[in-house]
């Protein structure tokens, strides 16, 4: 009792943080269900006249369904890619090999390169693959993320050596070692691989303009653009179409937020 | 539940009673609920009727729809109203539409803005159109 009572100004800073931080999402989605300007004053907290119009909108603006297909299809292709390539990239820079801290450095300098400066070979890599304007072509720069590798190795340095020696013993492969040993004790790495690819690959907005050429390939950032493109008016539309491209991750935040954190601070204590 | 509750779990309850599962599985279905309701009602009927200001049904009057066209309202269809004042129409593509009506020698209403949840929704609105005032076309 006298510790909760001392904690109260950390849990009043923390609701002010947390008020401060959705303050911007209460916003827009009130925007979003009253089509309020922006610029109106005073602003009103409470949304006058609800109604969910601009969603249904948005819905027939835009080829609203395929871009959404299109972003599932890509986000998932990248989300299994992931899983299975980081997991396999993390085990082994768990293992002992010539040259390994080479790689990891060499890993962790890479990290230090963005996108936008490696985006042309990409483009060329892909185009002499015949994979643009394709889902797997979409997908294809997402496959693998050096930060999900490290998550990964964090997680399976946690694991006993000792528990994949008698693995080795046992006569299970590296192969098997890895997805019958290892994959059922990250599932926190896996649910942060997942949560992370989703966002990136969901939110992703440079590479599907370079590599798509016919709408039907379009994913929903680029949709949110050619949206904007197209009318003028479109406040409390404009906040729909945010909303619902803003949805499903966090749908799949909410749902995987434990192993998320759990995921993001294994092997923090770590010596 | 405990780790301990979890592993007495038959495996097929393990695979199919957790949230990653019913989450997902609950907003498909209510999304195939939806568009079943959609499929058995998006016949584009839209119906209502036309009274005086003193609220007499009104026979003969000329009901428009307006259905909005990228940037502005176009005309769409015209109807004329029964001898009850009742109309309707079939066949309305959008889900964002106007109705006026007029009749010379009683007057003309507004356009009221019709907001639909769907294309081609079916609807009866509860508030008739009101005529005030003389047209005189």
């Amino acid at each position: 009792m006298v510790k909760c009572r001392r904690r109260w100004p950390i849990h009043l800073a923390l609701l002010a943080v947390c008020f401060v931080m959705l303050v911007p999402f209460y916003w827009v989605l009130k925007t979003s269900i009253s089509g309020e300007n922006i610029f109106s004053y005073p602003p009103n907290i409470i949304p006058r006249d609800p109604h969910p119009f601009y969603y249904v909108d948005v819905w027939y603006a835009i080829p609203f369904a395929r871009f959404f297909l299109n972003s599932v299809v890509v986000s998932a292709l990248t989300i299994v890619a992931n899983v299975v390539l980081n997991a396999m990239a993390g085990y082994s820079l768990t293992q002992t090999f010539p040259g390994k801290q080479i790689v990891l450095m060499l890993f962790l300098s890479c990290m230090m390169i963005p996108f936008q400066a490696t985006i042309i070979p990409a483009y060329l890599i892909t185009g002499k693959l015949g994979l643009l304007d394709s889902y797997l072509g979409l997908a294809l720069p997402m496959f693998s993320t050096i930060i999900c590798i490290f998550v990964f190795k964090a997680s399976f340095d946690a694991v006993p050596r000792s528990l994949i020696d008698a693995a080795r013993v046992d006569g299970l492969s590296e192969w098997r070692i890895i997805w019958k040993v290892m994959m059922p004790l990250a599932k926190s790495a896996v649910a942060t691989n997942v949560i992370l690819s989703f966002i990136w690959s969901w939110n992703n907005f440079m590479w599907p303009l370079i590599a798509t050429r016919s709408q039907d390939m379009q994913t929903l950032p680029l949709g949110l653009a050619r949206f904007i493109s197209y009318q003028e008016d479109t406040t409390g539309a404009l906040y729909a179409f945010c909303i619902m491209v803003l949805a499903p991750g966090i749908l799949l935040f909410l749902l995987a937020q434990r192993e998320f954190v759990q995921g993001l601070t294994t092997g923090a204590t770590k010596g | 539940m405990s780790f301990e509750d979890d592993l007495t779990r038959s495996r097929w309850k393990r695979w199919l009673v957790n949230r990653f599962v019913v989450v997902p599985g609950s907003l498909v279905i209510l999304a195939l609920v939806w568009n079943a309701w959609i499929f058995t009602h998006n016949h584009g009927v839209i119906a209502s009727r036309v009274i005086d200001a003193s609220g007499a049904p009104v026979e003969g009057a000329e009901v428009k729809l307006w259905v909005f066209n990228f940037t502005t309202f176009a005309e769409q269809a015209s109807t004329q109203t029964k001898a009850d004042g009742t109309f309707e129409f079939t066949k309305n593509p959008s889900h964002n539409i106007q109705l006026s009506a007029k009749k010379a020698g009683v007057g003309r209403s507004p356009r009221i803005a019709v907001r639909l949840y769907f294309q081609s929704e079916d609807i009866v609105l509860k508030r008739p159109l009101q005529l005030s005032g003389a047209a005189s076309d």
